[in-house]
């Protein structure tokens, strides 16, 4: 075999393994989407089952009046967050991940720090094929956590959290702000002008007066397409 | 307040919360399945998938034991059926006692006090279920969308991938720089929790890079929490 047909064969070898790698992804959210609603239509059918079971089934049906008006108010609250989040948190989580973080919950609070410590932990960047797979690896493995520890306490009940020291009981509402800084710090490491920005512009729409999905929403857009800006200006500097 | 109760912790309540986790528990294992399999196909090592496996894990640990103190206040009224439904399942324990209120309210009733019958709980169950619901609609319904209109975007070859790219990190690194500024106007000791925290990922970061202290990578989100804490004991 000559040079060049070495090299075509490896550029022909090369061409396959993408397709293949391409075809497997595909069939990855082939997978991803059967099973993902599946599992989540299967809740809602369960979780539509037993308000009308104990309305209709046994009889303590508070009136339809009641049941709205409560509705109305709870929706005034959530249903803005109901839309926006999957699509905001979309470009980080992928298909997997939207499926099973929006089925655990917890999404700030637990989801996404898994899904970044996983993909920091490895080296795989957010919104690449590799990214998307460790985000739903460290998702999935955090949703199995958060349960082995949510059923023993829920079911043995409150005798564990009459025994927490008082003083400790303080310590609680810092954990997030442990969490969120943590997370914001790894990742500024990697970008530290994204996460001067995201800082600027977090503290700015929080003290501003707004409602709360709107700070979420408004800081997010702005800091993507300052980025988008600042990294096209990079490349102008490049090519000159 | 008792026939609530019992209702409330009736079998019918635990059935149902039963399956639903299973549910969420299978799911789980199901991605953790096919994710597996497809990062073979996709070149990465089995190392790596158990390194994401365990980074995930113990990343959950100091959230979850967080939710589950928050969770458990919500036992008291809700039994504990509801409330593993409604934690376990996508909720929050401040916004479901905040749907709670609005439901005894509407039937008159304020939570766990007076007038707290089986048709205010019933009402509760109505609310905060259907309240839940909204995610998982849009979920099942426009994930799919979703996942089209970024294979669009991205198709267009490398330049386009690489955009998506950009978004991805800078929407990651907005949402928390949002979610940490909330965090740290409230006070001096948030304040100083959020530094301290970062503080100790800088540190752990650094030192993992050295190759026989890699395996801190794995815990290093886990380290900030529980050393950031043990900081902020001393300013409460």
């Amino acid at each position: 075999m000559n040079v060049e047909q070495v090299r075509e064969f490896n550029t022909e070898k090369s061409i396959k393994e993408t397709l293949n790698k391409n075809a497997s992804m595909e069939a990855f959210h082939t997978k991803a989407h059967f099973w993902g609603r599946l599992t989540i239509w299967t809740v809602i059918a369960l979780t539509l089952f037993l308000p009308i079971y104990l309305s209709f089934g046994l009889g303590y049906h508070p009136g339809w009046t009641v049941i709205l008006n409560a509705l109305a108010a709870y929706a005034g609250v959530v249903a803005v967050v109901w839309v926006l989040e999957p699509i905001m948190y979309f470009p980080i989580l992928g298909v997997s991940g939207t499926y099973i973080s929006f089925l655990t919950g917890n999404i700030s609070n637990m989801c996404l720090p898994s899904a970044a410590a996983a993909q920091n932990a490895i080296g795989a960047e957010p919104g690449t094929e590799k990214g998307e797979l460790t985000a739903t690896l460290g998702i999935g493995a955090a949703s199995l956590v958060n349960k082995l520890i949510l059923i023993p306490i829920i079911i043995g009940g409150s005798v564990v959290i009459a025994n927490i020291p008082q003083q400790l009981e303080g310590i609680f509402p810092l954990v997030l702000p442990a969490i969120f800084g943590a997370v914001l710090i790894q990742f500024a490491m990697k970008k530290p002008t994204y996460g001067v920005i995201a800082l600027i512009i977090g503290l700015g729409v929080n003290l501003i007066s707004m409602p709360i999905y709107l700070r979420s929403l408004i800081c997010i857009v702005l800091v993507v397409l300052i980025c988008i800006q600042l990294e096209k200006m990079k490349e102008k500097k490049q090519t000159l | 307040m008792q026939q609530v109760m019992e209702l409330a912790n009736s079998n019918v309540m635990w059935l149902v919360a039963s399956i639903v986790i299973s549910i969420v528990i299978f799911q789980s294992i199901k991605f953790i399945q096919l994710a597996s399999k497809t990062g073979i196909e996709q070149g990465m090592s089995k190392k790596e998938i158990n390194s994401a496996l365990k980074t995930g894990a113990i990343a959950a640990i100091g959230p979850s034991v967080a939710i589950v103190i928050v969770a458990i206040s919500l036992i008291a009224f809700l039994g504990n059926p509801l409330t593993l439904l409604r934690i376990g399942v996508i909720g929050s324990a401040p916004i479901e006692s905040v749907g709670a209120s609005f439901a005894a309210e509407a039937s008159g009733a304020t939570l766990g006090g007076a007038g707290y019958d089986q048709m205010a709980f019933t009402a509760i169950v109505w609310t905060l279920c259907i309240g839940g619901m909204g995610w998982l609609l849009f979920t099942a319904l426009f994930t799919k969308s979703l996942g089209n209109t970024e294979k669009k975007l991205t198709s267009k070859g490398e330049k386009s991938k690489k955009t998506m790219g950009i978004i991805s990190t800078a929407a990651i690194i907005a949402a928390f720089g949002n979610l940490v500024s909330a965090e740290i106007i409230q006070g001096l000791a948030p304040f100083a929790v959020a530094v301290a925290a970062g503080a100790t990922m800088v540190i752990a970061t650094k030192l993992s890079e050295k190759p026989k202290l890699s395996w801190l990578r794995e815990w290093s989100l886990g380290l900030s929490i529980l050393i950031s804490l043990c900081f902020g004991y001393f300013f409460i």
